[in-house]
């Protein structure tokens, strides 16, 4: 669990707790059936959205495409109790289970996709199977009726029951929400959402976490179409695996807030009373208007509030009233990871490492050795090849010839969240935080990426943002830190994974002079400790303080390397940086 | 075709304020029946919708104004309209809603697609409604289910009837037993389970072989390969099954610019929309005369003076299935309520189980024959054919409906 999850535990299960017991007291008190229908479909569609939500609200991959896994588990329990006479009671267990097979089945393939491309092939998954199960035969399948003990194959004649089971799954599906929300496995998801290159870069393995996701949705979604089938007494395909099916749970979340466990359920609260009292009120008079009228309410209430409901009046009126977090106690025993000693060879050993880009060359038979302990500037003009040759580094591009040594260990040839977790932290140029979780939340990310368990990564966590001296703001939204915070933060998050080896993407990159030399004095502290830095970096006079060495890189070669005022004395050096009228006119 | 349906709409519309406005006014009287009609009103299907309540409707002003149900002293019928929308599921909301906000309904009719009857039957077989339908699927009373009643002939029964009356009629109008079929058929699942039993016995029974066999996945983009191989396969006559209007139309104006339609080749569609007046509007009268299709029911020369009234009265073109089915449905109820003598839905059910007429409501089917098995479908029920002539469909098989004989090529 997470820092303050207790506490947020606490407070959401008493909401939850309150919540659905008035939910089942109102409903207890309903006698006719078709609102107690209305409020029977409630939790349906509130489970879907929350099983929609884990995907894409958390992971960020967005599915068009759900109705797949709701449609597997209404058919699997609808041809379950035709076929074997199932009982429903166990035929959902199976359904679930069968979602969870058409997550893997359907995720193998469809994660390699990323962005639209990915939300787009989701969608043709229900349709598919759609055509499918109209060819097999299967398009009117009703759910035959038990006279005898319709309780023991969820059929009953009083409408609450079916209000009861259905509130009962949605408890379960939000702790089951709740529970992904305060792990590593949300914080993970909402890592991979705001940057996959960036999670994978501080250890996050995306796809076995995104394809956990899948799973656990689809089995969420499962149970909820297996209820739905109960409900509905009749399937057909469009009923569950249609385009409609699959746009609810993105409806009720979207218009409920995203990625909150709360969201999809205030969703389906507003949206499924609206809908059908529509119907029941206008369509009536004329019929098909109550759909323009729905569309046009979803329109306006996204347009006021484009994140949710939830999100929308948290960050309005209750921002004050939000309970702050306690601070948190100075860390006690911060658990290091223990590397190898190297003392006699260098830490990093990169020998002829090359990249082109069809024809441009970008990194280009680089070499160089970096020593345990000191601080490397690499510099050079832009496109010079610096970015490439960290990508290169920690895997998000494969090398085409070269080698690069971690304590005589081959970097090269591994996934980005394997070098990380070799004990090579990085940082990117641009920064990517999640600016409603607090800091020490953001921090974390780095500590399970590194696959430290839940309170050794707090405590390493804290270790961090300690080192970069920002203990006392661990509280405080992301969204609140100033620039420099936020390039203290990601450099916290880089050292929370216990590296061994730091590659800095221009790091002060849009800092004042005062801001920046505060940064320098943490990365000096940071080196005196025994860290050891590759720094990319253009401020000059900063890097002059700072590194213990330059690597000068121009159009992808090693032009240079050497003490900082050997190198910038270096003619060659000065060509590249100003050019050779420069220089002409330096020696006239 | 958005024309008629708007104008449709707006009568359909109007005739249900002036219904509400007189109600009020009757209302007054204590004796009133309220039977449901739950058809789809929008979407896709509202069409037929319409067709079956412009139907129900003039049914309970003709019942009312001969006097409401006698046995009642007077009782008027007051029909309670509901939308299935466009979906299984809508349409079970609006069943549940119906119960609910009608409780003292004592039937109902409806549904028109399948699908809709299926799952809107899931709620009236639980709430002990009585349930009249139209729709075909033999699912509908496959359930054991006791309140639902089938007056179209099924599915299956109209599939296994198709063939042997189209020969039946070939031989009757030329004297001669066709013997080449071509069969073009969408890959919906009713075609798809027609075409194995007539691949695997029909055929043989009947003597007849099949000298282009085709499925094709809806809808269709270019008919061309569909039917030219039909024109060199020179079959006797051709079976196409597709499901939509749109469709039927490429298939058509295909036909005609082979030079097949019109007639020269003997076509024959499957369900309700072929009867549809949009076929006419989007095709046009010469390349539908000659087509025909098989289908539940159809008024025959016994309704002429219905038919007339009917036109009069909605300014629609003519009385079809639809109307017709609705038309049925509110005076079977009403034979069951002069029986029952009270306003109870489990004695009406009890009432229509028990019918076995060959007059009044039974005149309306081929056969004069009405009653119920065991199952809830009528027993004798059989198919019915239509064919276009000079730009109206019009009723050529069985022989007690027929109003026209049947336009048939001469064979080779």
């Amino acid at each position: 669990m997470r820092q303050g999850a207790s506490t947020r535990l606490r407070r959401d299960g008493i909401v939850l707790a309150a919540v659905s017991i008035l939910y089942l007291a109102i409903s207890a008190f309903v006698t006719n059936s078709y609102y107690q229908l209305i409020l029977t479909l409630v939790p349906i569609w509130a489970v879907f959205g929350a099983s929609w939500n884990i995907l894409s609200g958390y992971g960020g991959q967005l599915s068009f495409g759900h109705a797949s896994f709701f449609g597997i588990g209404a058919y699997t329990v609808t041809l379950a109790l035709v076929y074997w006479n199932l009982t429903p009671w166990l035929g959902i267990p199976l359904g679930m289970l069968m979602g969870a097979i058409a997550a893997v089945i359907i995720g193998t393939p469809t994660f390699r996709l990323r962005g639209h491309y990915f939300a787009l092939s989701m969608l043709a998954y229900p349709l598919a199977i759609l055509y499918l199960l109209q060819y097999l035969g299967f398009q009117e399948m009703s759910l035959p009726m038990h006279r005898d003990h319709p309780i023991a194959y969820l059929e009953f004649t009083d409408q609450r029951l079916y209000t009861l089971v259905a509130t009962l799954l949605l408890v379960a599906g939000i702790l089951a929400c709740m529970f992904v929300e305060n792990s590593r496995f949300g914080l993970a998801l909402l890592a991979i959402r705001q940057n996959e290159l960036a999670a994978e870069a501080a250890g996050i393995n995306a796809r076995q976490w995104k394809m956990r996701a899948l799973i656990t949705s689809g089995i969420i979604a499962a149970a909820a179409g297996g209820l739905y089938a109960c409900v509905l007494l009749v399937v057909t395909p469009d009923s569950v695996f249609g385009l409609l099916v699959s746009a609810q749970p993105v409806v009720v979340t979207l218009f409920g807030g995203v990625a909150s466990v709360w969201g999809p359920v205030i969703g389906a609260a507003i949206l499924v009373p609206l809908a059908e009292s529509l119907n029941a009120q206008l369509g009536n008079i004329v019929p098909g208007i109550q759909g323009v009228v729905y569309g046009a309410a979803i329109i306006v209430i996204i347009l006021a509030a484009p994140d949710g409901l939830y999100w929308t009046i948290r960050d309005r009126w209750l921002r004050g009233a939000m309970p702050a977090l306690p601070p948190p106690l100075p860390a006690a025993a911060v658990p290091t990871r223990t590397y190898s000693e190297v003392t006699s060879m260098p830490l990093l050993q990169v020998g002829n490492l090359s990249r082109s880009f069809g024809g441009l060359r970008a990194v280009s038979q680089v070499s160089f050795a970096i020593q345990p302990r000191e601080i490397l500037g690499i510099i050079g003009p832009n496109g010079a090849g610096k970015t490439t040759l960290f990508n290169v580094l920690n895997g998000v591009l494969a090398a085409d010839e070269g080698s690069a040594l971690l304590a005589g260990e081959q970097m090269l040839g591994r996934k980005v969240y394997q070098v990380c977790r070799m004990g090579v932290g990085r940082t990117f140029q641009v920064v990517r935080s999640f600016p409603r979780l607090p800091l020490l939340d953001n921090v974390v990310v780095g500590a399970y990426g590194a696959g430290l368990p839940d309170r050794a990564a707090v405590a390493a966590a804290e270790h961090a943002l300690h080192q970069v001296g920002m203990l006392q703001l661990a509280t405080r939204q992301a969204g609140q830190l100033t620039n420099k915070q936020l390039r203290l933060m990601e450099l916290a998050r880089a050292l929370a994974g216990q590296p061994r080896l730091l590659l800095l993407d221009e790091t002060l990159a849009g800092l004042g002079r005062d801001e920046c030399d505060e940064v320098l004095d943490v990365l000096a502290t940071l080196r005196d400790e025994g860290m050891t830095i590759a720094i990319i970096e253009h401020t000059m006079h900063a890097m002059m303080r700072l590194a213990d060495r330059f690597v000068v890189l121009d159009h992808g070669a090693v032009l240079a390397t050497g003490l900082p005022r050997d190198v910038v004395e270096d003619r060659a050096v000065i060509e590249a940086y100003l050019g050779k009228k420069f220089l002409a006119r330096q020696n006239a | 075709m958005t024309q008629t349906t708007a104008i449709g709409r707006r009568t359909a519309l109007g005739m249900t304020l002036a219904s509400g406005i007189a109600h009020r006014v009757r209302a007054q009287t204590p004796s009133e029946v309220k039977i449901a009609m739950l058809v789809p009103l929008s979407g896709p299907w509202a069409r037929s919708g319409i067709l079956e309540k412009l139907g129900g409707e003039m049914a309970i002003d003709d019942v009312n104004a001969a006097g409401g149900i006698k046995s009642m002293g007077g009782a008027k019928l007051r029909l309670m309209s509901f939308d299935t929308q466009d979906s299984a599921e809508k349409s079970k909301d609006s069943a549940q809603r119906m119960l609910s906000q009608e409780p003292d309904l004592v039937g109902g009719f409806g549904c028109w697609l399948s699908s809709f009857t299926l799952a809107v039957t899931e709620v009236t077989e639980r709430a002990e409604l009585p349930w009249l339908t139209l729709s075909y699927s033999d699912l509908i009373t496959g359930r054991g289910y006791k309140y639902v009643f089938q007056t179209a002939p099924t599915a299956d029964a109209q599939a296994k009837q198709l063939l042997p009356a189209i020969v039946d009629l070939a031989h009757k109008t030329t004297g001669k037993r066709p013997a080449k079929v071509a069969l073009l058929a969408d890959n919906t699942a009713a075609n798809i389970s027609f075409l194995k039993e007539v691949r695997e016995h029909t055929l043989k029974d009947l003597g007849l072989s099949a000298v282009y066999d085709q499925m094709y996945t809806p809808p269709i983009a270019d008919a061309t390969t569909l039917v030219q191989p039909i024109r060199s396969a020179r079959p006797d006559f051709c079976i196409m099954l597709s499901s939509n209007v749109p469709d039927d139309k490429l298939l058509l104006d295909k036909f005609a610019e082979f030079g097949l339609a019109g007639g020269k080749l003997p076509l024959i569609g499957g369900g309700g929309h072929i009867g549809a007046p949009e076929l006419l509007k989007v095709t046009g009268a010469d390349i539908l005369q000659g087509l025909m299709a098989g289908l539940a029911n159809w008024p025959g020369h016994d309704q002429d003076k219905l038919a007339q009234r009917f036109v009069e009265r909605t300014k629609e073109p003519w009385f079809g299935h639809d109307s017709l089915f609705a038309y049925v449905h509110v005076l079977i109820f009403k034979e069951a309520l002069e029986r029952a003598g009270v306003a109870d839905r489990h004695k009406v059910a009890q009432a229509i189980r028990e019918l076995d007429m060959r007059n009044g409501p039974a005149l309306f089917f081929p056969g004069h024959h009405l009653k119920f098995d065991d199952k809830g479908r009528r027993v004798d029920a059989v198919l019915a054919m239509i064919q276009w002539q000079n730009g109206k469909p019009v009723a050529i098989y069985p022989q007690e409906i027929a109003v026209a004989s049947a336009i048939w090529p001469k064979m080779a």
